[in-house]
């Protein structure tokens, strides 16, 4: 669908928009907490495409996520990202599936001893590499289609994230039992990765949001002194390496499934004024807003979470009251407060759940700290 | 005191809003009282001076019996303490600075900074023994950054 084929975005509800996602941010007084549901490929089954065309498409994709935040009055920013980022650069090979992301089907990275030999690419060499083409492409049509919806990010993941679309997740997972100092090896070649993506964006765009956190290192996978050896620590100093090669301002940790045994790690993380910090699951059960704010609200700003599982497979009333309860433990959070989805928005999510996640932001959401 | 300053350096404290005596003045202090930092070579120092509106930074050298100043810039974001309340020391990388005044290694920490009503993190070289808080210069993009961003939003 080309740029003309869209309705152009109301200008009063952009301008409210983007006050409500400026508060969390600068203490600005408005009205309520902004929703964000992390939409990506959600967006185009608004408009009866597939996650296909979404990802083979990234103007398009730009284009519907951010008709997409209109029609749900929620961040007014333009993304399109995937899980599976950098693997095409090193030579991996992805398939572009139908209903699902891309995903990772050839690794480089087959053996203990590629490691060694593997070479990070240059700032240069990543510009010019597969995946930044079509995040450039997308960002781009933002800058250009909807410049008052453009924050540019940069997708780095994690330092494990990024090892393992380098190498099979099976395979790093055993290196780990049989020979973690090569671990060691692959996770220091991804951070400096990290670093040289992020150059990139800062070098086109200037101020930009990196958004980083600890997917694959989660407590159903790891112990805690796995996940800050090779995703805490390692991460914690590529972030300081990206602030200090001047990316930034923006730091989103995200912190994706079960972090019960490692979160507070993260309290110690190097900030920037603009970071924020997101945790997706306690246990079985979403991460209590309550709990975020008690450790992180008096640091940065908190991103408060409702259930994916519930987004895509509960009804409206079960997400209306889920968000209703996390929005009234955190919405006055110190340092800002942000309510979304624990993940990206499932493909396939009743909009009707989306809708419920909004309404409950009226209804449950009016700050009273101002 | 001698205090050699480049042509390149005099253009990048004009680039910075900073006057050559401000600077003088910052190393002159330092080197009185001692409240500095110092790099572990022992090769530079970084010392600073705050008012209420800006924090300026000199980094010198050591140069024939008198000092070279290599780099100088300024932030207004005023840091008001440790982030969360406290350092945690044990968590902390260590800093590539020694607190001259406590003889302590400096560790790298979140600090709190407020500007235009607004406080937020960012990260500083910190003594854990006095606490004495410094911004590296490779963070200035960032808080800088920051502060417009504050500026555009708040202002």
């Amino acid at each position: 669908m080309p740029a003309e084929d869209f309705a152009p975005i109301n200008s009063e509800w952009l301008e409210k928009a983007g006050n409500l996602w400026t508060t969390p941010f600068v203490d600005k007084p408005s009205e309520r907490v902004i929703v964000d549901p992390i939409l990506l490929s959600h967006a185009a089954a608004l408009f009866k495409k597939t996650p296909k065309y979404f990802w083979e498409n990234p103007d398009e994709a730009a284009r519907m996520v951010c008709q997409a935040c209109e029609l749900y009055d929620i961040t007014p920013v333009g993304h399109y990202l995937w899980a599976d980022y950098w693997g095409q650069d090193y030579g991996a090979e992805i398939k572009i599936q139908e209903t699902s992301p891309p995903a990772i089907t050839k690794y480089p990275i087959k053996e203990p001893e590629d490691i060694d030999k593997f070479e990070v690419k240059s700032p240069e060499e990543l510009k010019e590499g597969p995946t930044f083409k079509d995040h450039f492409k997308a960002l781009d049509t933002v800058l250009e289609e909807y410049p008052q919806m453009f924050a540019p990010i940069t997708q780095l993941a994690g330092p494990m994230e990024v090892a393992t679309n380098w190498a099979g997740i099976e395979d790093v997972f055993m290196w780990m039992i049989t020979e973690p100092e090569i671990v060691d090896k692959l996770i220091g070649k991804a951070t400096e990765h990290m670093v040289n993506a992020c150059k990139v964006t800062a070098e086109k765009y200037g101020a930009n949001v990196m958004i980083t956190g600890s997917v694959v290192a989660s407590g159903d996978l790891l112990e805690r002194e796995q996940i800050k050896r090779f995703s805490y620590e390692p991460q914690c100093k590529a972030v300081k390496n990206v602030l200090k090669a001047g990316a930034g301002p923006g730091v989103y940790y995200h912190l994706c499934g079960n972090h019960t045994n490692s979160f507070d790690l993260w309290k110690d993380a190097p900030m920037s004024p603009f970071t924020v910090v997101q945790v997706g699951n306690d246990g079985k059960d979403v991460f209590p807003s309550g709990k975020l704010v008690e450790h992180f609200g008096d640091r940065c700003t908190c991103f408060g979470v409702v259930d994916t599982k519930l987004i895509d497979r509960g009804t409206p009333r079960q997400v209306y009251d889920q968000t209703a309860e996390q929005l009234q433990a955190g919405k006055d959070s110190p340092r800002g407060f942000i309510i979304g989805s624990s993940c990206e928005c499932p493909t396939y999510a009743p909009p009707a759940n989306v809708h419920a996640m909004v309404k409950a932001a009226k209804d449950y959401g009016k700050y009273e700290k101002f | 005191m001698d205090i050699k300053i480049s042509e390149e350096v005099a253009n990048l404290l004009k680039d910075n809003g900073l006057k050559a005596e401000e600077m003088e003045k910052v190393i002159k202090d330092a080197e009185e009282s001692g409240k500095k930092l110092e790099s572990k070579d022992g090769s530079k120092c970084l010392a600073k001076a705050e008012d209420d509106n800006l924090t300026c930074y000199a980094l010198y050298s050591a140069s024939n019996g008198g000092f070279s100043l290599d780099s100088g810039y300024a932030h207004k974001m005023k840091m008001v303490g440790p982030t969360g309340g406290e350092f945690n020391v044990e968590a902390a990388d260590e800093a590539d600075w020694i607190c001259k005044k406590c003889n302590e290694n400096a560790i790298e920490a979140n600090v709190d900074m407020t500007y235009l009503g607004v406080t937020r993190p960012g990260n500083a070289i910190v003594c854990p023994k006095c606490g004495d808080m410094y911004l590296g210069e490779d963070m200035v993009p960032t808080i800088k950054g920051a502060e417009g961003i504050l500026e555009e939003k708040r202002g």
